[in-house]
């Protein structure tokens, strides 16, 4: 098995590199003193970032986005272990229909649920929100949430759960001391493909978003405007800096424990 | 923010000692309090955009939703949006009429409405009534680089040209195709039959093998005319002053067919609680401060004369060609589109899209 | 047992509830607008039901060779990706060790920059002016700038298949990480080579994640449009492309609403044939 470990090791980071690339790139436009992307540079600068943390409106855009993320993605990571559970561990009727319902967001264009559920809160005189966008995300990310679940929990021996409530648990304390834990990598695996999904969608939220923007629709916003773009850009650069921050940091703090 | 306030209230004493022994029962602009709820493009929910009204109505609270396009502008508006005020384009204003989501606008309330041309005024005007305000407003034609064909554009047919293979670019629209082989052929773009249909999808159908790509943004087309990828497209203005600012060369057509003109609106949604107000933002709408700057900054029209007249930055005049007096009578401007010609023309360009 | 009928009730109802209310009724709402025969007047009055929209896109026939081209770009999308992805998921699984958490997160962060920029300096890329056609043409291993590279559907299948590989990895982890290592062990005992290993016990248990990756990536990349419209060209529109404009450039919803019914059944029937043949069923039970 070593033999074959620089093979996969390379590939893996022969993708991460062809995954940052083009980030290299935008980092290298958010210094650029030009308005239009392209070489060759025409000089550096740190206007846009200046301009960027003097923009009241693209920094709450991002704020917006984070919120709306992360309850999202939270709510649809419980729903997905909900669904999940039942898939696997449940008999009952109409088992079959409530999976397909769970995945079927999957085929459905993001445009037409926009438009669906655009004509749902106009209905019901629901004014469009970060809660009507983050509805609709939810919603749209449980496919993902129970398919990485699900793969976690098939096949897991059922017997564990046996023995624990033979010992004398009940099942909810089972659940929770004995499944829960065993499927955790799979919920935060869920949670952040989940966060990933919600972060950068667009078609949904320009839909539903109301008076308040998510980035990628207040990033559409500026994008018809060519000397937007590098203040989008220096966000985008920001944003990414701050996550690997955060990442390179916990890595850090793991390594210590 | 201090300038703010200095200017927020040298403006208010301004328009205090104006108002002078004035309506005592009217409350001064700077203490009227409410908010506006306005349905617009996304840019131009940016204060520079109604700088006017921000400073003569500090304290009413204007909120933006953003529209994607006229269809979706549409598609909220019918679907309930509860905006006071939005913004549509030439091509598009019949529907809002004859669907009753408009109001009227009373111009007897508007200060700045004689600064209007009578031609804009008109554009505003359906079925014989003021529905809507004529605000932004430019050209469509073919922006060209001048050192990949040096000889010239003359002809809105040089979008469909093989000679230029795969460095045109035109714009994702089928009202906007339709109406360039009206101009092509003589049509009567209010009046296209279906056998004029036709030929014109087989057209554009043909055209996809000279089409590099089709531009949805100005930023897409600024991008690919300025590396180079293309040579010629259909361009409004607002590309044509940025490339120019940027050094390209390039050049911005006048087609033997004439230029193409397109005027964008404020209209009042029917049902409107606060019609005072609306009406007091249109009118802020027309003033100088904003006027100007959508012309600096969007490089667009603005359609207070006085603003137009004011331009004085030489590649704003290039673009807006001021220096010709006869461009606007060589201009045609758009129809307003019927439901079924809406219907029929963005199925044709579907089709094309989807054809083999 | 009365306390697993309550958690099955708890575990039942939020989902249920949750999905009737914002999935099944907007779908209703769209389905029942695909039976509108024009798109005059109010929105939510009542109209007589209608099969026109169907019977003009059934006549026509405009469309339905780009469901077909779309449904193969899909399915060579969604094969190329779950393959490439399936040493990434292996990697992360059996090679990171401690790291792993660390390395999955490195190859999610990309994906929360805006997608529109990332394909743009993709575009920056890729384009004749490039990144890469200057490294080509500076080495001389071209004469010419490679445009095909760009603005063709080939631009979108690799755009596509390159986005997708770090979510597909994804359910192949999650399988690949229940798999018992004293399996392997085992395994060795009996003198099974490292292949072997792999082939007999590593594969066949990880299918069910390999398969929710092609399901997960196949699925949504038949209805797929912002690709194509970044980097597809003229001649690199898929399905959703249609749709989309129906909805955001026509102001067409009936018409819109009937080709996303016709390409929702359409996909249906497409992953019930395909269930068949695999049966995901058992594994899942």
């Amino acid at each position: 098995m070593k033999t074959r470990s620089p093979i996969i090791t390379g590939y893996y980071w022969g993708l991460i590199t062809l995954l940052y690339l083009p980030i290299a790139i935008l980092f290298l436009f958010s210094i650029n003193a030009n308005t239009t992307l392209s070489f060759p540079l025409r000089g550096l600068t740190l206007e846009w970032y200046q301009k960027l943390l003097e923009s009241d409106a693209v920094l709450r855009s991002a704020r917006n986005s984070l919120i709306v993320a992360a309850g999202s993605s939270s709510a649809a990571t419980v729903l997905g272990v909900m669904v999940a559970l039942l898939a696997t561990r449940y008999q009952f009727r109409f088992k079959g229909l409530l999976i397909g319902l769970a995945v079927l967001p999957l085929i459905v264009p993001l445009i037409v649920m926009g438009v669906a559920l655009l004509l749902l809160f106009s209905a019901m005189h629901i004014d469009r929100s970060l809660w009507t966008v983050g509805v609709a995300h939810a919603v749209v990310a449980l496919p993902y949430t129970l398919l990485i679940i699900v793969a976690r929990l098939a096949g897991f021996d059922a017997n564990l759960e046996e023995a624990a409530m033979d010992l004398g648990a009940d099942y909810p304390t089972t659940l929770r001391r004995i499944v829960i834990p065993i499927i955790a990598p799979a919920m935060v695996s869920a949670w952040l493909t989940a966060f990933t999904v919600s972060f950068d969608e667009f078609a949904l939220a320009l839909f539903l978003a109301g008076t308040e923007p998510t980035f990628p629709v207040y990033l559409f916003s500026q994008l018809r405007f060519a000397n937007r773009l590098p203040i989008m850009i220096a966000l985008a650069v920001l944003l990414m800096i701050g996550t690997l921050t955060l990442v390179f940091i916990a890595e850090r703090i793991r390594r210590v424990e | 923010m201090k300038r703010q306030l200095f200017a927020t209230l040298f403006i208010a004493s301004l328009l205090l000692a104006a108002c002078g022994g004035g309506t005592a029962t009217e409350v001064p602009p700077d203490q009227l309090t409410g908010s506006l709820t306005v349905l617009d493009w996304a840019g131009y929910d940016a204060p520079d955009f109604w700088v006017d009204f921000q400073t003569t109505y500090p304290k009413v609270t204007v909120n933006f939703e953003i529209g994607a396009s006229d269809a979706d502008i549409y598609t909220k508006m019918k679907a309930g949006d509860q905006a006071d005020i939005f913004h549509p384009y030439t091509g598009w204003l019949q529907f809002y009429v004859d669907e009753g989501l408009v109001e009227e606008i009373d111009t007897s309330k508007l200060t700045n409405w004689n600064k209007v041309p009578d031609d804009f005024k008109k554009i505003g005007q359906i079925n014989g009534k003021q529905y809507f305000l004529p605000w932004d407003w430019g050209f469509t034609s073919i922006l060209y680089r001048t050192d990949k064909i040096p000889e010239g554009v003359d002809s809105w047919a040089a979008l469909m040209d093989p000679k230029y293979q795969g460095h045109i670019s035109m714009w994702d629209d089928g009202p906007g195709a339709v109406t360039i082989s009206s101009y092509i052929h003589g049509y009567d773009e209010t009046n296209i039959t279906s056998a004029q249909l036709a030929l014109i999808k087989e057209e554009w159908t043909q055209q996809r093998d000279s089409n590099l790509f089709y531009w949805a943004g100005e930023p897409e087309l600024v991008e690919g005319m300025a590396n180079g990828d293309v040579w010629v497209a259909y361009a409004w203005q607002g590309a044509y002053a940025t490339l120019l600012g940027q050094g390209v060369p390039v050049a911005y057509a006048n087609p033997k067919e004439g230029r193409n003109s397109w005027v964008g609106v404020y209209g009042i949604r029917k049902g409107a609680t606060n019609m005072d107000l609306a009406l007091k933002f249109l009118d802020a709408k027309l003033a100088t401060a904003t006027g100007n700057n959508v012309v600096n900054l969007f490089y667009y029209g603005h359609s207070n004369q006085d603003v137009m007249n004011g331009i004085t930055d030489e590649t704003l005049k290039q673009a807006f060609s001021i220096g010709d007096p006869s461009i606007l009578s060589k201009t045609n401007f758009t129809p307003n589109l019927t439901a079924e010609q809406r219907d029929d023309w963005t199925a044709m360009w579907a089709e094309v899209k989807a054809a083999p | 047992m009365l306390d697993r009928r309550a958690t099955f009730w708890a575990l039942y109802l939020p989902p249920l509830l949750w999905l009737g209310a914002f999935f099944v009724i907007p779908l209703a709402l769209m389905a029942a607008f695909s039976t509108r025969a024009e798109s005059g007047g109010d929105l939510l009055r009542l109209w007589t039901p209608s099969l026109k929209q169907y019977l003009d896109l059934f006549t026509s026939g405009a469309y339905w060779r780009l469901l077909r081209l779309s449904a193969l770009m899909a399915l060579a999308i969604a094969t190329m990706a779950t393959t490439l992805a399936y040493p990434i998921a292996y990697f992360l699984a059996f090679r990171a060790g401690r790291r792993a958490g660390f390395y999955l997160v490195l190859l999610l962060v990309p994906f929360w920059t805006s997608y529109l920029l990332r394909v743009m300096a993709l575009k920056i890329m890729l384009g004749s002016n490039g990144v890469v056609n200057s490294f080509l043409t500076y080495t001389g291993l071209i004469g010419e700038p490679l445009t095909i590279l760009l603005y063709n559907r080939y631009a979108v299948v690799i755009t596509l298949i390159y986005v997708w590989i770090p979510f597909a990895a994804l359910p192949i982890l999650a399988a690949l990480q229940r798999i018992d290592l004293s399996l392997f062990e085992a395994a060795a005992d009996l003198g099974a080579t490292p292949f072997r290993q792999f082939w007999r016990v590593t594969l066949p248990l990880s299918l069910p994640g390999v398969l929710a990756a092609f399901f997960m990536v196949f699925i949504p990349t038949v209805g797929e449009y912002v690709t194509p419209l970044l980097v597809g060209g003229s001649r690199g529109f898929m399905y959703g492309n249609i749709i989309q404009d129906f909805f955001t450039k026509a102001a067409n919803w009936p018409l819109g609403s009937a080709l996303s019914m016709i390409m929702l059944v359409s996909t249906l029937v497409m992953v019930a044939v395909a269930l068949r043949l695999v049966d995901l069923r058992k594994l899942i039970e």
